[in-house]
């Protein structure tokens, strides 16, 4: 199984094209103003999609199966509490004021999530179906309720196991006043998926295995990253979250926060090139500050010494980071003094998506969110790699090497030990 | 192709993402926010109150051969596109007036060469004058970032920065 960016391209374009199609129709059946929010092929382990499903909030989702040019399952998830109030407005109409208590989730509303969930589940599909020009078929819908991932997963034949690298299509569609949002997973089954891969792919392409040392990459590169954080500030870092994804140049900013954020950028050089951006809240900027500058500093701005810190900060991260990916990849990569900016999350990111976007459509993003105990250090990192690049560095990289590379954080622990 | 404003269901403010463009009329507002280097072109017909937005990030559409499926890309594209809506949907020609934000350039890295933002600012100024289509306003330039606020009733564009005491509000 081979895959190249036209193929990505392809899945991109059907995942947004789903997304708007189930955007209206929601809008039509029930009358709530949506539009589509992030859109974004994820590449995922069986067990992070897992986590995702069982962040601790009751969750219900309504899932179909799908038979033609792709099979597999495309499911639509919820909050429960969201799912209720969605379908308030339908039942009330219907006359059943009643049904809406949010406590018993009684038969009325249950088939009124169905409903809707099959009404957008649909509309998903025929995107995709218009995107490949092909049929799919879609099953009659089943409702899945539950806190963790079990319900929603455990009874899917091809579901992804814990360390399978799963392909998923994931979108966002909000509604423009109650900030509800749903998000949509597509799990297509392997075999189709190769048939689909090998109809789509313009070029040679690269083998679907050696996507696996993207996922090396990003491991090391966040480990390595939050162990130098961890050394030069002394709070205790973690990777809260790591994902791969592959979005349209334009989604980029739409992900990051609209606000005031304090941030360091970088571009790289090398097999492959790029840029590396890191972005504190606010509160995390000064909390970081504070714990690098022994004196008291301006606590409204960031003036010279809190602007150093943290661009110390950040370059020592970078180098981490893209150690990490240089170990893996058996390469070097050099990169930049840092920049530093403190303004608009999306305009902090947009001057990259320009310097890319003359060359490319789309981009797999490494995105990565490093958190700490007890501490405001939240800083979300956006590695965003040239594609042909990439493309090059992986083709180069044998992929039993990925497993023999060790990682620092290894060998600290057989040091300590 | 979206135009927002004529879907049941569309939202208001419109909010233009990059690479998009929205053709509107009267009190409607369309809002791009987040801009660094990439430009906001407001264009508007102070006689009829029709304008539109767009949110480009390239300079030179001609150049590449996909800009006609994205025409709001690229600023060239974006302002033809931009004015054949707006004619279609009654503005005058003539009378059509531009506004400009954005274009900023942040990071001095090698990649970007001499600037691309301000490469961006001077294809949409290039354009713009190829179609002698006058520009009345812009704040573009520097190194911070800008969320705009365009009504084309008025041909009120707002720029908001994120440092108030520096940079301020500006109407334009």
């Amino acid at each position: 199984m081979r895959l190249d960016v036209n193929v990505l391209g392809t899945f991109y374009r059907m995942a947004r094209e789903g997304a708007g199609l189930a955007a209206g129709r929601l809008t039509q059946m029930t009358g709530v103003e949506t539009r589509v929010g992030v859109t974004k092929l994820n590449f995922m382990r069986g067990q992070e999609i897992r986590r995702d499903l069982a962040d601790g909030s009751a969750l219900v989702g309504v899932r179909v199966e799908l038979t033609g040019a792709i099979d597999g399952h495309s499911m639509v998830v919820f909050d429960r509490d969201d799912a209720g109030r969605i379908v308030e407005g339908l039942l009330s109409e219907a006359g059943a004021d009643e049904a809406a208590d949010a406590d018993a989730f009684d038969r009325m509303s249950q088939s009124a999530v169905l409903e809707v969930g099959q009404v957008m589940n649909s509309g998903f599909v025929d995107g995709w179906a218009d995107v490949l020009e092909s049929v799919i078929d879609v099953s009659t819908p089943t409702f899945v309720e539950g806190e963790s991932a079990e319900p929603f997963l455990d009874d899917l034949e091809n579901a992804p196991t814990d360390d399978d690298l799963a392909l998923l299509f994931q979108s966002r569609i909000e509604t423009v006043d109650a900030e509800i949002e749903f998000d949509h997973y597509l799990f297509p089954e392997r075999d189709s998926m190769a048939a689909l891969l090998d109809r789509l792919r313009t070029s040679d392409g690269i083998a679907y295995d050696k996507l696996d040392g993207f996922d090396r990459m990003a491991e090391r590169g966040a480990e390595e990253m939050a162990e130098t954080a961890t050394k030069l500030t002394g709070i205790e870092t973690n990777i809260e979250i790591r994902r791969l994804n592959f979005v349209s140049l334009e989604a980029i900013p739409q992900q990051v926060p609209d606000e005031k954020l304090v941030g360091v950028a970088f571009e790289f050089d090398g097999v492959p090139s790029g840029y590396l951006l890191f972005l504190f809240d606010e509160a995390s900027a000064h909390e970081i500050v504070d714990a690098m500058v022994p004196m008291d500093v301006d606590d409204d701005g960031f003036d010279e010494m809190g602007r150093s810190a943290i661009m110390e900060l950040g370059n020592i991260m970078a180098s981490g980071f893209l150690d990490g990916w240089a170990n893996v990849l058996d390469t070097t990569i050099d990169h930049s003094t840092p920049e530093f900016i403190h303004d608009i999350g999306p305009a902090a990111v947009d001057p990259v998506v320009v310097g890319l976007g003359a060359n490319q459509e789309y981009a797999f993003v490494f995105d990565t969110l490093v958190v700490a105990d007890g501490h405001a250090f939240d800083c979300e990192v956006y590695a965003i790699p040239d594609s042909s690049d990439l493309e090059r560095a992986l083709n180069d990289l044998e992929v039993g090497r990925i497993e023999e590379t060790p990682t620092t954080a290894e060998f600290q622990d057989l040091d300590q030990s | 192709m979206k135009t927002y404003g004529t879907e049941p269901g569309a939202p208001t403010p419109v909010q233009i993402g990059i690479s998009e463009l929205a053709v509107s009329d009267g009190d409607d507002t369309l809002k791009s926010f987040g801009l660094g280097s990439c430009i906001a072109i407001a264009l508007y017909d102070p006689d009829s109150g029709i304008g539109g937005l767009a949110h480009a990030m390239l300079p030179d559409g001609d150049a590449v051969s996909n800009s006609d499926r994205k025409p709001g890309k690229y600023a060239d594209t974006a302002i033809r596109a931009l004015l054949r809506r707006m004619v279609e949907r009654g503005a005058s020609y003539t009378a059509v007036e531009a506004k400009l934000a954005g274009g900023s350039d942040m990071f001095e890295f090698d990649s970007f060469g001499d600037g691309v933002g301000q490469r961006n600012a001077a294809a949409a100024r290039a354009e713009l004058e190829k179609l002698g289509v006058p520009v009345v306003g812009e704040d573009v330039g520097g190194r911070h970032g800008r969320t705009v606020e365009f009504t084309p009733g008025t041909g009120k564009l707002v720029v908001k920065t994120a440092d108030e005491d520096e940079h301020g509000v500006t109407v334009l």
